[in-house]
Protein backbone atom coordinates (compact mmCIF):
# COMPACT_ATOMS: atom_id res chain seq x y z
CA UNK A 1 0.00 0.00 0.00
CA UNK A 2 3.07 2.06 0.69
CA UNK A 3 4.09 1.89 -2.43
CA UNK A 4 1.17 2.41 -4.54
CA UNK A 5 0.57 5.87 -2.18
CA UNK A 6 4.11 6.87 -2.47
CA UNK A 7 4.25 6.18 -6.48
CA UNK A 8 1.02 8.27 -6.56
CA UNK A 9 2.16 11.34 -4.60
CA UNK A 10 5.42 10.97 -7.36
CA UNK A 11 2.89 11.25 -9.98
CA UNK A 12 0.37 13.78 -8.78
CA UNK A 13 2.94 16.77 -10.59
CA UNK A 14 2.64 15.31 -13.71
CA UNK A 15 -0.84 14.41 -13.06
CA UNK A 16 -1.67 18.36 -12.37
CA UNK A 17 0.61 18.87 -15.88
CA UNK A 18 -1.78 15.96 -17.79
CA UNK A 19 -5.01 17.76 -16.35
CA UNK A 20 -4.23 21.58 -17.45
CA UNK A 21 -3.29 20.27 -20.94
CA UNK A 22 -5.28 17.08 -21.48
CA UNK A 23 -6.86 17.74 -24.73
CA UNK A 24 -3.48 18.96 -26.34
CA UNK A 25 -2.06 16.38 -25.20
CA UNK A 26 -4.27 13.70 -26.57
CA UNK A 27 -5.17 15.44 -29.53
CA UNK A 28 -1.59 15.55 -30.60
CA UNK A 29 -1.02 12.03 -29.64
CA UNK A 30 -3.42 10.59 -32.33
CA UNK A 31 -2.91 12.90 -35.19
CA UNK A 32 -0.33 10.42 -36.05
CA UNK A 33 -2.39 7.59 -35.56
CA UNK A 34 -4.91 8.62 -37.29
CA UNK A 35 -3.60 9.50 -40.36
CA UNK A 36 -2.00 6.11 -40.37
CA UNK A 37 -5.93 4.98 -40.40
CA UNK A 38 -6.48 7.30 -43.41
CA UNK A 39 -3.71 6.55 -45.31
CA UNK A 40 -3.06 3.17 -44.62
CA UNK A 41 -6.34 1.74 -43.71
CA UNK A 42 -8.24 3.65 -46.22
CA UNK A 43 -5.66 3.02 -49.38
CA UNK A 44 -4.54 -0.41 -48.79
CA UNK A 45 -8.11 -1.47 -47.28
CA UNK A 46 -9.62 0.15 -49.76
CA UNK A 47 -8.05 -1.33 -52.50
CA UNK A 48 -8.95 -4.75 -51.06
CA UNK A 49 -5.17 -5.89 -49.67
CA UNK A 50 -5.39 -8.59 -46.87
CA UNK A 51 -3.30 -9.80 -44.15
CA UNK A 52 -2.96 -13.29 -42.68
CA UNK A 53 -6.60 -13.73 -43.44
CA UNK A 54 -7.91 -10.55 -42.42
CA UNK A 55 -9.20 -7.82 -44.46
CA UNK A 56 -6.28 -5.08 -44.07
CA UNK A 57 -7.92 -2.43 -41.95
CA UNK A 58 -9.12 -5.15 -39.60
CA UNK A 59 -4.97 -5.99 -39.70
CA UNK A 60 -3.58 -2.76 -39.09
CA UNK A 61 -5.97 -1.48 -36.54
CA UNK A 62 -5.02 -3.43 -33.62
CA UNK A 63 -1.62 -2.62 -34.82
CA UNK A 64 -1.60 1.11 -34.26
CA UNK A 65 -3.54 1.01 -31.10
CA UNK A 66 -0.25 -0.93 -30.13
CA UNK A 67 1.95 1.60 -31.53
CA UNK A 68 -0.30 4.00 -30.45
CA UNK A 69 0.47 2.35 -26.68
CA UNK A 70 4.54 2.94 -27.48
CA UNK A 71 4.85 6.52 -28.77
CA UNK A 72 2.00 8.18 -26.56
CA UNK A 73 3.42 6.70 -23.47
CA UNK A 74 7.27 6.72 -24.25
CA UNK A 75 7.51 9.79 -25.75
CA UNK A 76 5.55 12.06 -22.95
CA UNK A 77 7.80 10.22 -20.04
CA UNK A 78 11.30 10.75 -21.86
CA UNK A 79 10.55 14.14 -22.81
CA UNK A 80 8.75 14.86 -19.33
CA UNK A 81 11.55 13.14 -17.75
CA UNK A 82 14.34 15.27 -19.90
CA UNK A 83 12.67 18.59 -19.07
CA UNK A 84 12.09 17.96 -15.27
CA UNK A 85 15.88 16.87 -15.15
CA UNK A 86 17.90 18.86 -17.84
CA UNK A 87 16.38 22.25 -17.77
CA UNK A 88 13.51 22.85 -14.62
CA UNK A 89 15.88 20.41 -12.47
CA UNK A 90 13.05 20.27 -10.53
CA UNK A 91 14.20 16.14 -10.50
CA UNK A 92 16.12 16.46 -8.09
CA UNK A 93 13.62 17.63 -5.43
CA UNK A 94 12.42 14.38 -5.67
CA UNK A 95 15.44 12.84 -3.97
CA UNK A 96 15.07 15.46 -1.10
CA UNK A 97 11.72 13.56 0.15
CA UNK A 98 11.69 11.12 2.40
CA UNK A 99 10.30 8.72 -1.07
CA UNK A 100 11.20 5.33 -2.11
CA UNK A 101 13.34 5.55 -5.46
CA UNK A 102 11.04 2.24 -6.91
CA UNK A 103 8.59 5.13 -5.49
CA UNK A 104 9.80 7.57 -7.81
CA UNK A 105 10.20 5.42 -10.92
CA UNK A 106 6.73 3.58 -11.06
CA UNK A 107 5.50 7.12 -10.01
CA UNK A 108 7.25 9.03 -13.34
CA UNK A 109 5.55 6.47 -15.45
CA UNK A 110 1.98 7.00 -14.01
CA UNK A 111 1.46 9.90 -16.86
CA UNK A 112 2.69 7.53 -19.76
CA UNK A 113 0.42 4.82 -18.67
CA UNK A 114 -2.65 7.71 -18.23
CA UNK A 115 -1.64 9.10 -21.15
CA UNK A 116 -1.20 6.24 -23.39
CA UNK A 117 -3.92 4.30 -22.41
CA UNK A 118 -6.66 7.19 -23.17
CA UNK A 119 -5.27 7.49 -26.49
CA UNK A 120 -5.14 3.53 -26.81
CA UNK A 121 -8.62 2.96 -25.54
CA UNK A 122 -9.97 5.59 -27.93
CA UNK A 123 -8.64 3.96 -30.90
CA UNK A 124 -9.72 1.03 -29.89
CA UNK A 125 -13.01 2.29 -29.99
CA UNK A 126 -12.51 3.81 -32.93
CA UNK A 127 -11.30 0.88 -34.51
CA UNK A 128 -14.30 -1.25 -33.73
CA UNK A 129 -16.50 0.95 -35.82
CA UNK A 130 -14.06 0.74 -38.76
CA UNK A 131 -13.75 -2.44 -38.38
CA UNK A 132 -16.29 -4.91 -38.27
CA UNK A 133 -13.82 -8.09 -36.85
CA UNK A 134 -12.44 -6.02 -34.13
CA UNK A 135 -13.92 -7.08 -30.98
CA UNK A 136 -13.71 -4.86 -27.49
CA UNK A 137 -13.13 -6.82 -24.59
CA UNK A 138 -11.64 -6.45 -20.99
CA UNK A 139 -8.81 -8.31 -21.37
CA UNK A 140 -7.79 -6.03 -24.91
CA UNK A 141 -8.50 -3.08 -22.37
CA UNK A 142 -5.93 -4.53 -19.76
CA UNK A 143 -3.66 -5.53 -22.54
CA UNK A 144 -3.70 -2.08 -23.88
CA UNK A 145 -3.18 -0.46 -19.85
CA UNK A 146 0.09 -2.99 -19.77
CA UNK A 147 1.60 -2.46 -23.02
CA UNK A 148 1.30 1.26 -21.99
CA UNK A 149 3.15 0.52 -18.57
CA UNK A 150 5.91 -1.27 -20.08
CA UNK A 151 6.62 1.70 -22.43
CA UNK A 152 6.08 4.04 -19.84
CA UNK A 153 9.26 1.87 -17.95
CA UNK A 154 11.07 2.58 -21.56
CA UNK A 155 10.25 6.28 -21.44
CA UNK A 156 11.85 6.29 -17.46
CA UNK A 157 14.85 4.07 -18.53
CA UNK A 158 15.55 6.58 -21.32
CA UNK A 159 14.61 9.64 -19.20
CA UNK A 160 16.74 8.31 -16.60
CA UNK A 161 20.22 7.06 -18.93
CA UNK A 162 20.25 9.77 -21.36
CA UNK A 163 21.97 12.29 -21.02
CA UNK A 164 21.16 15.37 -23.06
CA UNK A 165 18.13 16.28 -25.71
CA UNK A 166 20.16 15.60 -28.73
CA UNK A 167 21.07 11.86 -27.45
CA UNK A 168 17.14 11.65 -26.83
CA UNK A 169 16.83 12.42 -30.37
CA UNK A 170 18.88 9.90 -31.59
CA UNK A 171 17.14 7.09 -29.14
CA UNK A 172 14.02 8.27 -31.06
CA UNK A 173 15.25 8.34 -34.62
CA UNK A 174 17.50 4.72 -33.74
CA UNK A 175 14.84 2.69 -31.49
CA UNK A 176 12.10 4.25 -31.71
CA UNK A 177 11.18 5.21 -34.71
CA UNK A 178 12.40 1.98 -36.26
CA UNK A 179 10.53 -0.23 -34.05
CA UNK A 180 7.05 1.74 -35.13
CA UNK A 181 7.85 0.25 -38.64
CA UNK A 182 9.56 -2.98 -38.11
CA UNK A 183 7.15 -4.50 -35.38
CA UNK A 184 4.12 -5.87 -37.52
CA UNK A 185 2.06 -2.63 -36.62
CA UNK A 186 1.55 -2.40 -40.14
CA UNK A 187 2.73 -5.27 -41.95
CA UNK A 188 2.76 -8.72 -41.47
CA UNK A 189 6.23 -10.04 -40.54
CA UNK A 190 5.54 -13.32 -42.13
CA UNK A 191 6.82 -12.22 -45.37
CA UNK A 192 10.55 -11.11 -43.72
CA UNK A 193 13.48 -12.95 -44.12
CA UNK A 194 14.05 -15.49 -41.24
CA UNK A 195 17.36 -13.34 -39.94
CA UNK A 196 15.48 -9.74 -39.73
CA UNK A 197 12.32 -11.80 -38.22
CA UNK A 198 14.78 -12.57 -35.64
CA UNK A 199 15.75 -8.98 -34.76
CA UNK A 200 12.28 -7.91 -34.66
CA UNK A 201 11.17 -10.57 -32.38
CA UNK A 202 14.00 -9.38 -30.09
CA UNK A 203 11.84 -5.90 -29.83
CA UNK A 204 9.01 -5.28 -27.05
CA UNK A 205 6.56 -3.39 -29.84
CA UNK A 206 6.08 -6.88 -31.80
CA UNK A 207 5.15 -8.41 -28.39
CA UNK A 208 2.58 -5.93 -27.89
CA UNK A 209 1.15 -5.59 -31.68
CA UNK A 210 0.75 -9.74 -31.05
CA UNK A 211 -0.81 -9.31 -27.64
CA UNK A 212 -3.26 -6.92 -28.77
CA UNK A 213 -3.92 -8.36 -32.31
CA UNK A 214 -4.70 -11.98 -31.09
CA UNK A 215 -7.41 -10.53 -28.52
CA UNK A 216 -8.84 -7.57 -30.88
CA UNK A 217 -9.50 -10.30 -33.42
CA UNK A 218 -10.12 -13.35 -31.06
CA UNK A 219 -7.26 -15.54 -32.41
CA UNK A 220 -5.15 -17.75 -30.12
CA UNK A 221 -3.29 -15.69 -27.01
CA UNK A 222 0.28 -15.66 -27.69
CA UNK A 223 1.56 -16.14 -24.00
CA UNK A 224 4.90 -16.50 -24.68
CA UNK A 225 4.56 -12.68 -25.90
CA UNK A 226 3.22 -11.88 -23.02
CA UNK A 227 5.57 -13.27 -21.33
CA UNK A 228 8.02 -11.50 -22.95
CA UNK A 229 6.20 -8.34 -22.19
CA UNK A 230 6.82 -9.07 -18.53
CA UNK A 231 10.52 -9.16 -19.09
CA UNK A 232 10.63 -6.62 -20.69
CA UNK A 233 8.92 -4.42 -18.30
CA UNK A 234 11.28 -6.03 -15.63
CA UNK A 235 13.86 -5.20 -17.63
CA UNK A 236 13.18 -1.85 -18.04
CA UNK A 237 12.38 -0.87 -14.25
CA UNK A 238 15.61 -1.98 -13.18
CA UNK A 239 17.25 -0.23 -15.80
CA UNK A 240 15.99 2.66 -14.74
CA UNK A 241 16.83 1.93 -10.97
CA UNK A 242 20.58 1.36 -11.73
CA UNK A 243 20.58 4.49 -13.48
CA UNK A 244 18.96 6.63 -10.62
CA UNK A 245 21.47 4.99 -7.74
CA UNK A 246 23.96 5.74 -9.90
CA UNK A 247 22.94 9.38 -10.62
CA UNK A 248 22.81 9.67 -6.83
CA UNK B 1 28.16 22.67 25.18
CA UNK B 2 26.88 24.02 21.51
CA UNK B 3 24.10 22.17 20.13
CA UNK B 4 25.05 21.55 16.50
CA UNK B 5 22.42 20.72 14.29
CA UNK B 6 24.48 20.31 10.92
CA UNK B 7 28.11 19.15 11.45
CA UNK B 8 30.58 18.04 8.98
CA UNK B 9 34.00 16.63 9.74
CA UNK B 10 36.94 16.63 6.60
CA UNK B 11 33.85 16.72 4.16
CA UNK B 12 35.65 15.95 0.87
CA UNK B 13 34.20 15.83 -2.75
CA UNK B 14 36.55 14.82 -5.81
CA UNK B 15 34.95 14.50 -9.43
CA UNK B 16 38.43 12.70 -10.84
CA UNK B 17 41.80 14.26 -10.21
CA UNK B 18 39.37 17.66 -9.88
CA UNK B 19 39.04 18.13 -6.04
CA UNK B 20 36.08 20.42 -5.36
CA UNK B 21 35.24 20.39 -1.89
CA UNK B 22 38.70 19.54 -0.05
CA UNK B 23 38.65 18.76 4.03
CA UNK B 24 36.50 21.11 5.24
CA UNK B 25 34.63 21.33 8.67
CA UNK B 26 31.55 22.77 9.11
CA UNK B 27 29.18 23.13 13.07
CA UNK B 28 25.94 25.45 12.56
CA UNK B 29 24.00 26.16 15.92
CA UNK B 30 21.00 25.50 15.98
CA UNK B 31 18.38 28.57 15.56
CA UNK B 32 21.40 30.71 13.62
CA UNK B 33 21.58 32.39 10.32
CA UNK B 34 24.86 30.47 9.27
CA UNK B 35 26.33 32.42 6.19
CA UNK B 36 28.57 30.20 3.35
CA UNK B 37 30.38 32.69 1.25
CA UNK B 38 32.53 32.07 -1.94
CA UNK B 39 33.10 33.63 -5.64
CA UNK B 40 31.68 31.51 -8.23
CA UNK B 41 32.90 27.76 -8.45
CA UNK B 42 34.54 27.71 -4.64
CA UNK B 43 33.00 24.53 -3.75
CA UNK B 44 29.74 26.36 -2.38
CA UNK B 45 26.78 24.19 -4.07
CA UNK B 46 28.95 21.10 -4.14
CA UNK B 47 28.84 21.59 -0.37
CA UNK B 48 25.64 22.20 0.12
CA UNK B 49 24.71 18.74 -1.96
CA UNK B 50 26.36 16.74 0.58
CA UNK B 51 25.14 18.48 3.09
CA UNK B 52 21.98 17.92 1.95
CA UNK B 53 21.74 14.26 1.07
CA UNK B 54 22.09 15.58 -3.11
CA UNK B 55 25.81 13.98 -3.38
CA UNK B 56 27.77 11.75 -1.40
CA UNK B 57 31.47 13.39 -0.41
CA UNK B 58 34.04 11.39 -1.28
CA UNK B 59 35.40 11.21 2.42
CA UNK B 60 34.23 13.17 5.29
CA UNK B 61 31.26 12.22 7.77
CA UNK B 62 28.15 14.60 8.14
CA UNK B 63 25.76 14.75 10.54
CA UNK B 64 22.28 16.47 10.22
CA UNK B 65 20.36 16.69 14.49
CA UNK B 66 23.42 14.69 15.42
CA UNK B 67 22.73 11.65 13.12
CA UNK B 68 25.27 10.81 10.36
CA UNK B 69 23.25 11.52 6.87
CA UNK B 70 25.17 8.42 5.17
CA UNK B 71 23.41 6.24 7.41
CA UNK B 72 19.90 7.97 7.93
CA UNK B 73 19.13 9.80 4.61
CA UNK B 74 15.65 9.84 5.19
CA UNK B 75 15.89 11.08 8.61
CA UNK B 76 18.44 13.70 7.44
CA UNK B 77 15.32 14.93 4.35
CA UNK B 78 12.08 15.03 6.87
CA UNK B 79 14.54 17.70 9.09
CA UNK B 80 15.71 19.99 6.02
CA UNK B 81 14.21 22.34 3.47
CA UNK B 82 16.28 22.82 0.36
CA UNK B 83 16.13 25.99 -2.01
CA UNK B 84 18.37 25.48 -4.86
CA UNK B 85 20.55 27.86 -6.63
CA UNK B 86 18.44 27.00 -9.54
CA UNK B 87 14.52 27.36 -9.42
CA UNK B 88 13.63 23.60 -9.20
CA UNK B 89 9.90 23.71 -9.87
CA UNK B 90 7.63 22.41 -12.34
CA UNK B 91 7.01 25.45 -14.56
CA UNK B 92 3.82 24.25 -16.34
CA UNK B 93 1.98 23.83 -13.42
CA UNK B 94 0.76 26.42 -10.80
CA UNK B 95 1.69 27.85 -7.55
CA UNK B 96 -0.50 26.24 -5.84
CA UNK B 97 0.33 22.52 -7.46
CA UNK B 98 3.50 22.65 -6.98
CA UNK B 99 3.04 23.54 -3.36
CA UNK B 100 0.25 20.38 -2.83
CA UNK B 101 2.95 18.31 -4.81
CA UNK B 102 6.50 18.73 -2.76
CA UNK B 103 4.00 18.70 0.64
CA UNK B 104 2.24 14.89 -0.24
CA UNK B 105 6.61 14.06 -1.17
CA UNK B 106 7.09 14.88 2.25
CA UNK B 107 3.85 12.99 3.47
CA UNK B 108 2.59 15.60 4.97
CA UNK B 109 -1.22 14.46 6.25
CA UNK B 110 -3.57 15.66 3.40
CA UNK B 111 -5.82 17.78 5.97
CA UNK B 112 -2.98 20.06 7.10
CA UNK B 113 -1.49 21.10 3.74
CA UNK B 114 -4.23 23.77 3.19
CA UNK B 115 -3.91 25.47 6.36
CA UNK B 116 -0.32 25.53 6.03
CA UNK B 117 0.28 26.82 2.64
CA UNK B 118 -2.49 29.56 3.56
CA UNK B 119 -0.19 29.92 6.55
CA UNK B 120 3.19 30.50 4.80
CA UNK B 121 1.90 32.24 1.62
CA UNK B 122 -0.15 34.63 3.44
CA UNK B 123 2.91 35.39 5.80
CA UNK B 124 5.10 36.59 2.50
CA UNK B 125 2.35 37.98 0.07
CA UNK B 126 2.06 34.81 -2.49
CA UNK B 127 -1.24 34.19 -2.11
CA UNK B 128 -2.90 36.44 -5.50
CA UNK B 129 -0.07 34.30 -7.15
CA UNK B 130 -1.38 31.04 -6.61
CA UNK B 131 -3.24 30.27 -9.50
CA UNK B 132 -0.58 31.44 -11.87
CA UNK B 133 1.65 28.82 -13.39
CA UNK B 134 5.38 29.29 -12.26
CA UNK B 135 6.63 30.12 -15.80
CA UNK B 136 4.13 32.91 -15.24
CA UNK B 137 5.63 34.28 -12.37
CA UNK B 138 8.87 37.49 -11.65
CA UNK B 139 12.18 35.94 -10.16
CA UNK B 140 11.39 36.70 -6.88
CA UNK B 141 8.06 35.64 -6.86
CA UNK B 142 9.22 31.91 -8.16
CA UNK B 143 12.03 32.31 -5.58
CA UNK B 144 9.26 33.21 -3.25
CA UNK B 145 7.00 29.46 -4.33
CA UNK B 146 10.55 27.81 -3.68
CA UNK B 147 11.06 28.75 -0.21
CA UNK B 148 7.25 28.13 0.64
CA UNK B 149 7.89 24.43 -1.09
CA UNK B 150 11.17 23.76 1.35
CA UNK B 151 8.98 24.86 4.49
CA UNK B 152 5.88 23.29 3.41
CA UNK B 153 7.23 20.27 6.01
CA UNK B 154 8.20 22.43 8.33
CA UNK B 155 12.03 21.48 8.36
CA UNK B 156 14.09 22.35 10.99
CA UNK B 157 17.10 23.53 8.98
CA UNK B 158 16.34 25.63 5.68
CA UNK B 159 19.62 25.07 3.46
CA UNK B 160 19.04 28.38 0.86
CA UNK B 161 21.51 28.07 -2.07
CA UNK B 162 22.30 31.63 -3.59
CA UNK B 163 18.60 32.41 -2.69
CA UNK B 164 19.03 36.37 -4.08
CA UNK B 165 21.13 35.60 -7.34
CA UNK B 166 19.56 37.79 -10.29
CA UNK B 167 16.85 39.32 -8.16
CA UNK B 168 16.39 43.54 -7.95
CA UNK B 169 16.90 45.06 -4.63
CA UNK B 170 12.98 45.06 -3.32
CA UNK B 171 13.07 41.11 -4.04
CA UNK B 172 16.28 40.93 -2.14
CA UNK B 173 15.07 42.73 0.81
CA UNK B 174 11.81 40.90 0.53
CA UNK B 175 13.55 37.20 0.99
CA UNK B 176 16.06 38.69 3.87
CA UNK B 177 12.96 40.14 5.65
CA UNK B 178 11.27 36.09 4.98
CA UNK B 179 14.63 34.48 5.93
CA UNK B 180 14.65 36.79 9.38
CA UNK B 181 10.94 35.75 10.14
CA UNK B 182 11.41 32.35 9.64
CA UNK B 183 14.43 32.41 11.25
CA UNK B 184 12.82 33.80 14.29
CA UNK B 185 10.48 30.93 13.92
CA UNK B 186 13.22 28.92 14.86
CA UNK B 187 14.42 27.47 11.65
CA UNK B 188 18.42 27.36 11.60
CA UNK B 189 19.41 29.10 8.01
CA UNK B 190 22.33 27.78 6.18
CA UNK B 191 22.68 30.28 2.96
CA UNK B 192 25.68 30.24 0.81
CA UNK B 193 25.94 33.93 -1.06
CA UNK B 194 28.86 35.76 -3.16
CA UNK B 195 26.72 38.85 -1.95
CA UNK B 196 28.46 40.34 1.14
CA UNK B 197 25.74 42.90 2.15
CA UNK B 198 23.51 40.00 2.10
CA UNK B 199 25.88 38.39 4.69
CA UNK B 200 26.69 41.02 7.29
CA UNK B 201 22.81 41.75 6.67
CA UNK B 202 21.36 38.53 7.71
CA UNK B 203 24.41 36.25 9.20
CA UNK B 204 25.04 35.45 12.56
CA UNK B 205 28.36 33.74 11.54
CA UNK B 206 29.84 33.10 8.25
CA UNK B 207 32.82 30.93 6.69
CA UNK B 208 34.44 31.63 4.18
CA UNK B 209 35.67 29.01 1.36
CA UNK B 210 37.98 29.14 -1.50
CA UNK B 211 39.37 27.17 -3.88
CA UNK B 212 37.29 24.24 -1.89
CA UNK B 213 39.03 25.23 1.29
CA UNK B 214 37.74 27.01 4.40
CA UNK B 215 39.31 30.12 5.06
CA UNK B 216 38.09 31.33 7.97
CA UNK B 217 34.89 31.48 10.00
CA UNK B 218 33.34 34.04 12.64
CA UNK B 219 30.93 36.79 12.96
CA UNK B 220 31.24 39.31 10.64
CA UNK B 221 32.34 41.68 13.30
CA UNK B 222 34.76 38.95 14.09
CA UNK B 223 36.17 38.49 10.91
CA UNK B 224 36.66 42.33 9.98
CA UNK B 225 38.31 42.80 13.32
CA UNK B 226 41.07 40.37 12.60
CA UNK B 227 41.52 41.96 9.29
CA UNK B 228 41.75 45.46 10.65
CA UNK B 229 39.01 47.41 11.98
CA UNK B 230 40.06 50.25 9.91
CA UNK B 231 40.46 50.29 5.94
CA UNK B 232 42.64 52.93 4.06
CA UNK B 233 42.01 52.67 0.14
CA UNK B 234 44.05 54.33 -2.33
CA UNK B 235 45.18 54.39 -5.53
CA UNK B 236 48.55 52.49 -6.63
CA UNK B 237 50.16 52.26 -9.45
CA UNK B 238 48.50 51.31 -12.78
CA UNK B 239 45.38 52.09 -11.94
CA UNK B 240 44.72 49.64 -9.58
CA UNK B 241 43.15 50.53 -5.81
CA UNK B 242 45.32 49.56 -3.09
CA UNK B 243 43.69 48.86 0.53
CA UNK B 244 45.54 48.40 4.24
CA UNK B 245 44.03 47.69 7.36
CA UNK B 246 44.51 48.98 10.56
CA UNK B 247 43.89 48.46 14.16
CA UNK B 248 43.48 51.71 15.55
CA UNK B 249 42.38 54.75 13.79
CA UNK B 250 45.34 56.44 14.50
CA UNK B 251 47.04 54.14 12.74
CA UNK B 252 44.72 54.00 9.85
CA UNK B 253 44.87 58.36 10.09
CA UNK B 254 48.57 58.05 9.69
CA UNK B 255 49.08 55.58 6.95
CA UNK B 256 45.98 57.53 5.42
CA UNK B 257 48.21 61.30 5.73
CA UNK B 258 51.08 59.40 4.39
CA UNK B 259 49.15 58.46 1.22
CA UNK B 260 46.38 61.63 1.11
CA UNK B 261 47.17 62.74 -2.55
CA UNK B 262 46.34 59.53 -4.16
CA UNK B 263 42.55 59.58 -3.68
CA UNK B 264 42.72 57.98 -0.43
CA UNK B 265 39.89 57.06 1.80
CA UNK B 266 39.26 56.01 5.28
CA UNK B 267 36.88 54.17 6.22
CA UNK B 268 35.53 51.15 8.44
CA UNK B 269 36.61 47.57 7.27
CA UNK B 270 33.27 45.89 5.23
CA UNK B 271 33.25 41.81 5.07
CA UNK B 272 33.60 42.53 1.39
CA UNK B 273 37.69 43.32 2.40
CA UNK B 274 37.88 40.21 4.74
CA UNK B 275 36.33 38.16 1.43
CA UNK B 276 38.80 39.75 -0.94
CA UNK B 277 41.56 39.51 1.51
CA UNK B 278 40.63 36.11 1.91
CA UNK B 279 39.70 34.66 -1.79
CA UNK B 280 41.99 36.96 -3.82
CA UNK B 281 40.85 40.25 -5.02
CA UNK B 282 41.43 39.03 -8.90
CA UNK B 283 39.06 35.81 -9.49
CA UNK B 284 42.00 34.02 -11.34
CA UNK B 285 39.55 31.97 -13.28
CA UNK B 286 37.72 35.11 -14.64
CA UNK B 287 41.25 35.97 -15.50
CA UNK B 288 42.51 33.07 -17.17
CA UNK B 289 39.23 32.90 -18.93
CA UNK B 290 39.34 37.20 -20.10
CA UNK B 291 43.42 36.01 -21.35
CA UNK B 292 42.27 32.89 -23.35
CA UNK B 293 39.09 34.97 -25.21
CA UNK B 294 42.02 38.12 -25.88
CA UNK B 295 39.45 40.37 -23.58
CA UNK B 296 40.91 44.06 -23.94
CA UNK B 297 40.13 44.58 -20.04
CA UNK B 298 42.42 41.66 -19.03
CA UNK B 299 44.11 41.91 -16.10
CA UNK B 300 46.86 39.53 -16.51
CA UNK B 301 49.57 41.36 -18.46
Amino acid sequence: MSLLDDTMRVAMSDLYYMRRNAWVLIATSLVTPLLYFVAFGLGLGGAGVEMEGYGYVAFMIPGVVALTTLTSSFTTIANKLMIQKRFYESFDELMLCPISKSSIILGKAVLGVVKGSLCGLLLTVLGHFLSGDMQISVWLILMVIFSTFVFSMLGVAAGMIVKDLPRMNAFNSFVILPMTFLCGTMFSLRAMPDAVRYVIEALPLTHATECIRALALGTEFPWPSLLAMVLFGVAFYLIAQYALRRSN
Amino acid sequence: MPDYVIEGEGITVRYGDFTAVDRIDIAVERGEIYGFLGPNGAGKTTTVRALTTMSRPTEGVIRIGGRAISEEPERARSMIGVVQQHIALDKDISVRENIICRALLHKIPKRDIGPRMEELCGAIGLVPYMEKTVSELSGGWKRKAAIVCALMHMPEILFLDEPTAGLDTQSRHMLWDMIRIMNRRGTTVFITTHYMDEAEALCDRVSIIGSGRIMDTGTPRELCARLGKYAVEYDGGGGIREYRFFDSREEARAFYDSVEGMNATIRGTHLEDVFLEETGRTNMRVCEEALRLRCPFSMTP
